[in-house]
C-alpha cells in the first residue's frame, strides 16, 4: 500500500473495519500483489485465491463461486480439471512450509456446495451494437465469448463440432471431467445472449462458411480454434520419414484416439498399450484404454517422472488403476509381425540432458541402446500442432508457423484477431482462459477505440489477522476418490469425488492468505521487538534499506548488523505466513492489516 | 585430501551414511562432519530388526557404534532432523524446521522408505510399519504370542521378517505379488519353486492374482483379528496384523529442487557423483550407471550399501574410483530346503 494511503486510513482511527476502502493504481501497490500472492500471479486467468478461499472459511460459498468467475468463467470445470500452477508456485508449498493448499481442489468444492439456488450476478454494459464472431467454442472461445458479451457486444461462436466446449469435451475423459458439469457451466458462460452455431465449418470446402465473409459481416473476427492436429512420431531407419498412424492400424494419435471416442465412436484397444508422451492427453489414453480392458497399460517418456507436465495427484490415480510409467526412453520405431500388425515399439535409452527452453529438460538418446518394448497397440500423444487451413486469406506467420500478432491482438488483417492454443501452441485449459479473457478485453478496446476496463489494486482494512497459528499444522486434505474396482470399469464415473464440507474448512484454513499485507508503521513503533520475539519465522527484521525495484516491488532488504545502522522494522513479506503473531503482541498498536486484491474497475 | 575445514553433511544415517561418515573422518581428520538423521536414535542396523523377535528389544543392541563415537570422532551427529531442501546453487541444506545449514560436499544417503502400490495406499493407516526400531517393537508388543500376520508384497527384508516370526512361534500368511523376492530377478518358473519353498518353511502363500487381487482392507469386527483382507473373489483373510513389504522407493523428494537429475533415485556416475559437483550419492537412494546394460541401476543389499558409502567418501576427498559390486545377487534353496539370500547376509 502506499505510505499516503495508508496514512489516510490510519488518520481516520476507530475501528478499522469502518476505514474505506481504497483503490490504488500505484505501481508499488500492483508490484506488491504480484510479487506477494504468488498463486494469483502464476494463474494465468489471474483468479483471486486468497480471497475466494477465504470465503470458503467464511461458509460464503456463492460468493466463493463467484470471485472465481470474475477471472473464469468455467469453475467447475477447472475446479477439477486445472494444471494448478497456483500450487506449484504457493507459498504453503515452499521449502519448509509443507504441502501446498489444494487450491485447485478448494475452487471445485466452492462450486459443489453453493446453494442449488446460487444465482450468478454479472454488472452488463449497454449494447454496442459492434458485432463479433469468434470460430472455436473451446475454453479461450468462450471465456472471451462471456467477457465481450458483458462487455455489450453482439456475439457468435461458430463451433465444428456437435457440441461446445472443444478440447474440454472432446479431449478431456468424462471421469475427469463429468459433462453435466461442463453443459451447466457452457450454459453459463453463453447465457448473456451469444448466439452459438454448432455443426458449422469455417474454411475453403464447398459447405463450409468462408472467413472472408465473416470478417465483412462482424466488426471483429476472433480466431480460437485450437490446436487440432497431432504431431506425428519421428522415428529412424525404416521408419523414418514414416507416418506410423498411417501405415499401422494399430498405432494411433492420442488426441484422433480422444476425439473419436468423444464423438461416440467405439473404440477397442489391445491387450498391451503403450502409450508415447508425456502430458495430460497421454495420462488420459492411458486411463481410457485401461477402462477400455486392456491388461497392460504403459507410458513411455523421454525423461523422467519428476519432469513431465502433470500433476503428481494425476499420475498416483494413473498408477492406481494399474499404469506404469517407464522413463528414459525414446521410440525409434516399430514391430510389426508379417500381417502388419504391431507386436512392439523398438526405444534407445536416453540420459538426462541440459534445460530445453520453456523449462523442460532434454533427454539424450544413448547410441547403441536400443531395446524392444512388447505391445499390441501404441496410442502417440507427444503434442497437437495448429493447422491454418481454415483461412482463405493471407495473414502473417511466423517462423515457427504461429500466427503473428500485433501488441493488441489482432493479426496482420484488420479486424481479425487470434488467442489461445491457436496462436501458442498446445498449452492448458486454465491458459486458454486467461488468453481468451485478455483478448475479449483488447477487442473491446479496439472496438470502442479505447480502454474500458482497467486493473488496480483494492485495498480494505482488516481489524485483525484472519489466521490462528494452529492452521500451519493442519495437513493437506485428501482428495477422496471413486473405489478402484468401480471406476476401472466405466468411463463415466468420476474418480474424483469431491472434499467434504469438514474437509473443506481445513483445508480451506491452510491458505496463508497472502493478500493480506501487515505493515509496521515506523513512526510510531517503539522498537521494543515484541513482534521479532513472537515472530514464528525471520519474517521481521531491521534493516538499513529496502530496495525498490523498477515495477515497484520491494526488491532485498539490506539488514542492518549493527543497532546504530537499523532506520526501520521491516515485515520480509517473503518470510511472512500471515500468523497474526506480530499484531497481536505489538503493544502500541503499530502494525496494520489491509486486503490487497486486483480488481477491474472502469477505466 | 581435502582442505583442512570442509564441511561435509550427510543426509541419512543408515549404513551407508554412518560408512561414510566414518572413511570421512579417517581420510579428513580436520574436516566438520554433520550426519543428519531422521531417527531419533544414533545409528543403528535396520536390516537387524527382525531381532526384536528373538528377543532383543534394546535399542542399544542395534546400534552401529556407541553413542560415544560421534563425539570422539567428531561428527555432529542431527537426530529427528528433517531436510526440507537442497539449494546446490548456495550450498544449503534448509531443515524442517527452518534451519539453514551450509555446506561444501554433501552425501546424500536418505535411504528408501518402504513402497506401498498405489491401489493399497488408501490402506495405509490400516497397515503395520516396521521400518524403524519404535516400529519393530510397537509391532512385537502388539502381537499376540502365536498371533497371525499377513505380509503383503514379500520382498527380501520382508520375507527376513517373516521367517524369524515363523521360527519364533508366529503364523505368517504370504499374500504374493509381483514384489515378491524383490529385489532378485527371477528367471522363469523359479517364482514358483521358491513360494514352495515358503511353504515349507511354515508360512502361508497365497497369490493375490489368483484371487482377484486385494479389494479392501479393513478393521476386524469387534471379537476377530484386527484386521482384515478382501479380495475381488470375495475370499477374505483375517489377521492380528498386515505389512506391506514391497520393495523401496528411494527418499528423494527433499532433493526435488535442487536440480541434480532425478529418475527413481538420484542419478549417479560411476563415482557416484550426482549431477552436481558438490553432491554425492550413495546406497538404496542412487541409481549408478551401468556402462554395460546402458542403464541406470540400483544395487540394494547391505554389503553394497555400506561400500557405496565408502566409496562415495573417498571420491569426496579427491578420489575417482569407480563403482564396482561383487554382491551375489541370486537366490537359492538351501542344502536343508530353506531358502536363503545373500541380502540376508548382515555382517
Amino acid at each position: 500500500m502506499s505510505a499516503n494511503l495508508e496514512r489516510d486510513l490510519l488518520q481516520q482511527g476507530g475501528d478499522p473495519q469502518a476505514q474505506p476502502i481504497g483503490y490504488s493504481a500505484d505501481p508499488r501497490d500492483l508490484g506488491w500483489v504480484r510479487q506477494n500472492v504468488p498463486c494469483q500471479t502464476a494463474c494465468p486467468a489471474g483468479t483471486n485465491i486468497p480471497q475466494y478461499i477465504r470465503m470458503i472459511v467464511e461458509s460464503r460459498y456463492g460468493r466463493s463461486y463467484e470471485i472465481n468467475r470474475e477471472a473464469n468463467v468455467l469453475p467447475a470445470v477447472l475446479g477439477r480439471i486445472c494444471s494448478r500452477p497456483c500450487e506449484t508456485a504457493c507459498r504453503h508449498g515452499w521449502p519448509g512450509n509443507g504441502e501446498p493448499v489444494a487450491i485447485c481442489h478448494l475452487k471445485r468444492a466452492a462450486s459443489d456446495l453453493k446453494d442449488a439456488g446460487h444465482r450468478i450476478t454479472e454488472s452488463l454494459y449497454s449494447p454496442t451494437g459492434k458485432r463479433v464472431a469468434i470460430i472455436g467454442a473451446g475454453p479461450a472461445g468462450v471465456a472471451a465469448a462471456h467477457d465481450l458479451s458483458i462487455l455489450g457486444h453482439d456475439v457468435a461462436i461458430l463451433e465444428r463440432e456437435t457440441y461446445p466446449g472443444g478440447m474440454l469435451r472432446y479431449g478431456i475423459p468424462e471421469f475427469r471431467l463429468p459433462r453435466d458439469t461442463l453443459e451447466i457451466e457452457l450454459h453459463n458462460a453463453l447465457r448473456l445472449g451469444v448466439e452459438l452455431k454448432t455443426g458449422v465449418s469455417v474454411g475453403n470446402g464447398a459447405n463450409e462458411v468462408r472467413l472472408s465473409r465473416l470478417l465483412e459481416d462482424y466488426d471483429a473476427v476472433l480466431l480460437a480454434t485450437g490446436c487440432m492436429a497431432a504431431q506425428s512420431l519421428p522415428m529412424k531407419g525404416e521408419w523414418e520419414n514414416v507416418e506410423p498412424t498411417q501405415t499401422c492400424s494399430d498405432v494411433e494419435s492420442g488426441l484422433d484416439f480422444l476425439l473419436a471416442l468423444h464423438r461416440g465412436e467405439a473404440k477397442r484397444v489391445g491387450r498391451r498399450v503403450a502409450v508415447v508422451g508425456a502430458g495430460f492427453t497421454a495420462l488420459d489414453c492411458a486411463r481410457v484404454a485401461v477402462r477400455l480392458g486392456a491388461e497392460e497399460v504403459t507410458i513411455h517418456i523421454r525423461t523422467t517422472e519428476e519432469y513431465i507436465p502433470v500433476s503428481h495427484e494425476e499420475i498416483f490415480e494413473a498408477k492406481r488403476e494399474g499404469v506404469r510409467i517407464k522413463g528414459l526412453r525414446t521410440p525409434v520405431g516399430l514391430r510389426v509381425d508379417e500381417r502388419g500388425r504391431l507386436t512392439g515399439v523398438e526405444f534407445a535409452q536416453n540420459r538426462l540432458g541440459g534445460w530445453r527452453s520453456g523449462g523442460r529438460r532434454q533427454a539424450i538418446p544413448i547410441e547403441g541402446s536400443e531395446f524392444v518394448d512388447p505391445c499390441d497397440t501404441l496410442i502417440v500423444a507427444i503434442g497437437q500442432k495448429t493447422i491454418h487451413d481454415l483461412l482463405d486469406l493471407k495473414v502473417e506467420l511466423d517462423r515457427t508457423d504461429s500466427v503473428r500478432l500485433t501488441d493488441d491482438g489482432m493479426t496482420s488483417v484488420r479486424g481479425l484477431f487470434a488467442a489461445g492454443d491457436y496462436v501458442t501452441g498446445p498449452t492448458t485449459a486454465i491458459e486458454a482462459v486467461g488468453q481468451g479473457r485478455a483478448i475479449a478485453r483488447r477487442i473491446d478496446a479496439w472496438l470502442m477505440g479505447k480502454e474500458r476496463r482497467k486493473t488496480v489494486v483494492r485495498i480494505t482494512p482488516v481489524a485483525g489477522p484472519l489466521r490462528e497459528r494452529a492452521y500451519d499444522f493442519i495437513p493437506r486434505q485428501a482428495m477422496p476418490t471413486a473405489p478402484l474396482h468401480d471406476r476401472c470399469k466405466s468411463l463415466a464415473l468420476e474418480v474424483e469425488q469431491g472434499l467434504a464440507g469438514d474437509a473443506v474448512l481445513e483445508e480451506a484454513k491452510r491458505c496463508y492468505l497472502c493478500n493480506l499485507r501487515y505493515e509496521i508503521d515506523i513512526d510510531r513503533c517503539i522498537y521494543c521487538r515484541a513482534c521479532i520475539d513472537v515472530a514464528p519465522r525471520n519474517c521481521i527484521k531491521l534493516v538499513k534499506g529496502v530496495e525498490t525495484k523498477t515495477d515497484g516491488s520491494y526488491g532485498t532488504l539490506e539488514e542492518a548488523k549493527d543497532w546504530n545502522e537499523v532506520c526501520a522494522i521491516w515485515i520480509d513479506n517473503n518470510e511472512c505466513i500471515r500468523c497474526g503473531a506480530c499484531f497481536r503482541a505489538c503493544p502500541v498498536q503499530c502494525i496494520s492489516i489491509t486486503r490487497n486484491e486486483l480488481t477491474e474497475v472502469e477505466a | 585430501m581435502a582442505a583442512v575445514g570442509k564441511h561435509h553433511v550427510i543426509i541419512g544415517g543408515g549404513i551407508s551414511g554412518s560408512q561414510a561418515a566414518d572413511t570421512l573422518r579417517t581420510l579428513d581428520p580436520d574436516s566438520r562432519i554433520t550426519l543428519i538423521t531422521l531417527s531419533r536414535l544414533p545409528v543403528y542396523n535396520r536390516y537387524d530388526l527382525p531381532q526384536v523377535f528373538r528377543g532383543r528389544q534394546d535399542w542399544r543392541d542395534f546400534l552401529v557404534q556407541p553413542p560415544e563415537y560421534y563425539r570422539r570422532s567428531r561428527i555432529s551427529l542431527r537426530r529427528a532432523t528433517r531436510v526440507a531442501n537442497v539449494d546446490a546453487t548456495r550450498r544449503i541444506i534448509t531443515l524442517a524446521h527452518n534451519e539453514e545449514l551450509r555446506y561444501d560436499t554433501l552425501l546424500v544417503a536418505s535411504g528408501g522408505r518402504g513402497y506401498l502400490p498405489e491401489e493399497l495406499a488408501e490402506f495405509l493407516p490400516l497397515l503395520d510399519s516396521f521400518t524403524s526400531f519404535e516400529d519393530a517393537v510397537t509391532v512385537r508388543r502388539r502381537l499376540p504370542e502365536g498371533g497371525h500376520v499377513i505380509m503383503i508384497g514379500g520382498d527380501m527384508i520382508g520375507l527376513d521378517l517373516a521367517r524369524t516370526m515363523v521360527e519364533t512361534g508366529h503364523r505368517v500368511t504370504l499374500v504374493a505379488g509381483p514384489q515378491t523376492f524383490w529385489p532378485h530377478r527371477l528367471e522363469a518358473g523359479e517364482r514358483k519353486q521358491f513360494l514352495a519353498v515358503l511353504a515349507k518353511m511354515g508360512m502361508q502363500v497365497v497369490e493375490s492374482e489368483a484371487h482377484g487381487n486385494i479389494e479392501t482392507i479393513e478393521p476386524g469386527a469387534k471379537g476377530m483379528p484386527a484386521r482384515r483382507i478382501v479380495f475381488g473373489d470375495n475370499t477374505d483373510l483375517r489377521a492380528d496384523s498386515i505389512m506391506a513389504f514391497c520393495g523401496l522407493v528411494p527418499s528423494v523428494e527433499f532433493m526435488l529442487g535442487s536440480g541434480v537429475d532425478i529418475e527413481r533415485g538420484l542419478l549417479v556416475s560411476r563415482s557416484l557423483r550426482t549431477t552436481n559437483e558438490a553432491i554425492y550419492a550413495a546406497g538404496d537412494v542412487c541409481q549408478i550407471w551401468d556402462q554395460d546394460e546402458k542403464r541406470y541401476r540400483f544395487y540394494y543389499g547391505w554389503k553394497n550399501v555400506r561400500a557405496m558409502g565408502e566409496l562415495a567418501a573417498r571420491n569426496i576427498v579427491g578420489g575417482d574410483e569407480p563403482w564396482s559390486s561383487n554382491q551375489d545377487e541370486s537366490l537359492r534353496v538351501q542344502e536343508n530346503g530353506s531358502l536363503y539370500s545373500p541380502f540376508w547376509e548382515y555382517a
